[in-house]
């Protein structure tokens, strides 16, 4: 059995998606055609075999709730041990807003992390677009003997990132604060010993010191402390404006990227209620796109991502939009740069062109 | 804890018409219509009708079979009373080995599975027929009419009539007589090997059929003539809509093409799901080059040919270059660049190489049919698979 623990931070606000988390976490965000962002930490985890997983969320959860229900779909439906779903408990000392940081979400749930059987913790973004290879990372964690490991990876992701400096013994010393300083790129995912992190927490606490890459690991830092690096091979991007979300979901055309997300040997599951087949008619034409189960195709569609349930009618013609779940697109209709949120119900001969800078996100259930 | 209604589904079925298809698995375990297995309709069925105990008879290659149904789960028979239970032939102590000699011997040998249930009556179910059907409608006529077995009946023509056994119907709407396969048939109401039997009363004619040393133990042939000569009421429940047997490769053929007009059968009907045991896999992926009409794509495929009247189950790559037309591919195949597949079946995981041609159109002459390649093998390069060839040992043979 893995001696590590998952905690999956899902508790971030991300006002930068708008629209799209109006009723949502990020972590619960449609993805590539079928897949919630959280099923990439989740299966990351199942995976490496670490089903003791606590999902830490606080606001808007109703649907990433609905999403993961007991946790079957990643093994994690456990007698013991499984999936924990972790709210907000209500503490007087925690404030009602928002967490302040990482430190203090993970001090809200200290005790489950301190009482846990194992001896390593794994920590992860719920929005995190990559698939991890943990069994190899925690490997080397071990093996090390350092008492934190970084997860980074050699792409620029964007500015607002945190890089980290690694010196000649291979161990980083520094955090940097832009994502544009030369560096390791931090994917924000983290293997601890379980009581290193425990003391980081609460010592962080005891200072009002609330974040963890700001505070509480600059500390470290500063006290001469080193922090192991895992390299992380293939795809990864972070989710947390529209762009970042539309690029991403385009990212997914292309092979190498869809190699690297979804490897035949560290599937990514999610939860599976596609009951049958997409159906093609005679006015389909479809090219360099992404289609999930239980669509039917009759019109155009090209670089676009398309999830369950949604109709394109003869002579609709789909550009470079991303549909999701139930979507329906009658006749005549043309889109170009749009992110359809779920049960949108394009009306015939509607027009909506967005910009491959600036795409239109409309909003669930919307009727045009 | 007594039940209304529990099912028996035989799934020992070998298959042997569908003979390149079903090699290494039973018949009930081939992949249909995209995301399916034949077994997943009576599966389905049972769930959406609020039976919630099936009992699966398997005998033949059942091991893909057993992995497939597991505890029941993607069906919803996943229940604390309930549940799907894979039922293999087995042996008392100092009992010769065999296997289930006919279908009613079937059931005999798993006469303490259904007294574990007490059920009132019990539901019998064949593994290779595509349709979808209410049992419960079943069950509510059985008892109101108080028979002591109820028989799924069809209407056909009757030119079929003479393929299928037929029921004869007394002036009260009661089965007078069954004839299997008549040449002169009386009636146009055929049998679906379906029945639904009152069990106290069942129990009693599978014992006494199980003493008849020249009985064949076969519902169709002993249980239900015992029946009738014994004045038990049988009474016919008439049934509207799609069945299709599939039994054969061109009727195999024809029911996957069939899903291509959701007129003739809808899956896609959210009130009666049809679900199945599926891997978590992508969405399929259409490339640049891609042509898809009017066919069925599931999700992990990888499409830079094109597809025309075709049904692709998961996981299908079809290369730049390649036709795929009026054609069935299995979870798994590969049709590698330049190749054609037309009017063929493949099955799982099989590769056809650069340049291939499997199948032909029709061409109108009585030899013409459709081709057939077994799951896991290659068809190399170049390779020529004539109109109604069945190809299951691999490229050597071409």
């Amino acid at each position: 059995m893995t001696d590590a623990k998952g905690i999956i931070f899902a508790y971030s606000a991300s006002p930068d998606l708008g629209d799209l988390v109006k009723q949502r976490t990020a972590a619960s965000l449609p993805f590539a055609g079928r897949y919630r962002m959280i099923d990439f930490s989740l299966s990351s985890m199942m995976n490496a075999g670490i089903y003791d997983v606590g999902v830490i969320m606080q606001r808007d959860y109703q649907s990433l709730l609905d999403h993961l229900g007991s946790g079957k779909a990643w093994d994690m439906d456990r007698k013991s041990h499984g999936l924990r779903i972790l709210p907000p408990f209500g503490l007087p000392e925690f404030h009602h807003g928002n967490y302040s940081g990482t430190i203090e979400a993970l001090s809200a749930v200290i005790t489950y992390i301190e009482e846990s059987r194992q001896n390593y913790v794994v920590l992860m973004l719920g929005s995190l677009c990559a698939n991890v290879d943990l069994t190899a990372a925690l490997k080397q964690h071990i093996a090390s003997g350092v008492e934190i490991t970084a997860i980074c990876t050699e792409k620029n992701i964007s500015s607002q990132h945190y890089k980290y400096v690694c010196g000649e013994d291979g161990l980083i010393s520094e955090i940097r604060y832009s994502g544009d300083a030369e560096g390791l790129t931090a994917m924000e995912c983290y293997i601890v010993n379980k009581k290193f992190l425990v003391d980081m927490v609460r010592n962080a606490m005891v200072m009002n010191q609330f974040r963890f890459h700001k505070e509480a690991l600059d500390g470290f830092f500063k006290k001469g402390g080193k922090m192991g690096v895992y390299m992380h091979e293939g795809y990864v991007s972070f989710i947390r404006t529209i762009d970042e979300y539309y690029n991403a979901n385009k990212d997914l055309l292309k092979p190498e990227n869809r190699r690297t997300l979804f490897p035949k040997d560290r599937p990514v599951k999610t939860k599976n209620n596609e009951i049958t087949s997409t159906l093609y008619g005679e006015g389909a034409d479809c090219r360099n796109s992404l289609i999930a189960d239980n669509c039917w195709i009759n019109g155009s569609v090209e670089n676009s991502i398309i999830f369950p349930g949604v109709t394109v009618s003869a002579g609709a013609k789909i550009k470079n939009s991303i549909l999701m779940r139930a979507c329906s697109v009658e006749e005549g209709v043309e889109l170009n740069c749009v992110i359809a949120d779920k049960n949108v119900q394009f009306s015939e001969d509607v027009t909506l062109v967005g910009s491959d800078r600036l795409p239109i996100v409309v909003p669930k259930g919307t009727v045009i | 804890m007594k039940k209304k209604c529990i099912a028996m589904l035989l799934a020992g079925g070998q298959g042997s018409r569908l003979y390149a298809l079903t090699q290494q698995v039973a018949k009930p375990s081939v992949p249909f219509g995209g995301k399916y297995r034949i077994i997943d309709f009576p599966l389905s069925n049972c769930a959406n009708s609020g039976i919630d105990t099936v009992g699966v008879l398997t005998q033949y290659k059942p091991m893909k079979l057993n992995s497939y149904i597991g505890n029941g789960q993607p069906w919803d028979l996943d229940t604390s009373t309930g549940g799907a239970y894979i039922l293999p032939p087995y042996l008392g102590a100092g009992e010769k080995g065999s296997w289930f000699r006919g279908t009613a011997n079937a059931i005999y040998q798993n006469i303490n599975f259904i007294d574990e249930y007490d059920p009132e009556n019990v539901l019998i179910l064949s593994g290779d027929h595509i349709y979808k059907m209410d049992y419960a409608d079943m069950l509510k006529e059985h008892l109101e009419k108080d028979a002591a077995c109820t028989i799924a009946v069809l209407q056909v023509s009757m030119e079929e009539a003479t393929r299928f056994g037929i029921m004869n119907l007394g002036e009260n709407g009661y089965v007078c007589e069954f004839e299997e396969k008549p040449k002169q048939p009386k009636s146009d109401l055929a049998s679906m090997g379906i029945y639904i039997f009152n069990w106290e009363k069942l129990r009693r004619y599978l014992i006494d059929d199980e003493n008849d040393p020249n009985s064949s133990n076969d519902f169709g042939k002993n249980i239900i003539p015992a029946m009738l000569n014994a004045g038990e009421k049988l009474w016919p429940y008439r049934f509207k809509g799609y069945w299709r047997d599939v039994g054969t490769i061109t009727s195999l053929w024809d029911a996957n093409m069939d899903l291509l007009t959701p007129e003739t059968l809808s899956l896609y009907d959210s009130s009666w799901p049809i679900s199945s045991r599926n891997d978590t896999v992508p969405p399929h992926y259409v490339g640049e080059n891609a042509e898809i009409i009017y066919s069925i794509v599931t999700e992990g495929c990888d499409i830079d040919g094109r597809i025309e009247n075709s049904v692709l189950s998961s996981a299908v790559t079809v290369e730049k270059g390649a036709n795929v037309l009026y054609s069935v591919l299995m979870p798994g195949v590969t049709v590698k660049a330049g190749a054609t597949v037309q009017y063929a079946i493949v099955g799982e995981n099989t590769v056809i190489s650069e340049n291939a041609v499997v199948g032909n159109p029709p061409d109108g002459s009585e030899n013409w049919g459709v081709a057939t390649c077994g799951p896991e093998i290659c068809i190399k390069e170049g390779a020529r698979i004539p109109a109604g060839a069945m190809v299951y040992t691999g490229e050597e043979e071409f």
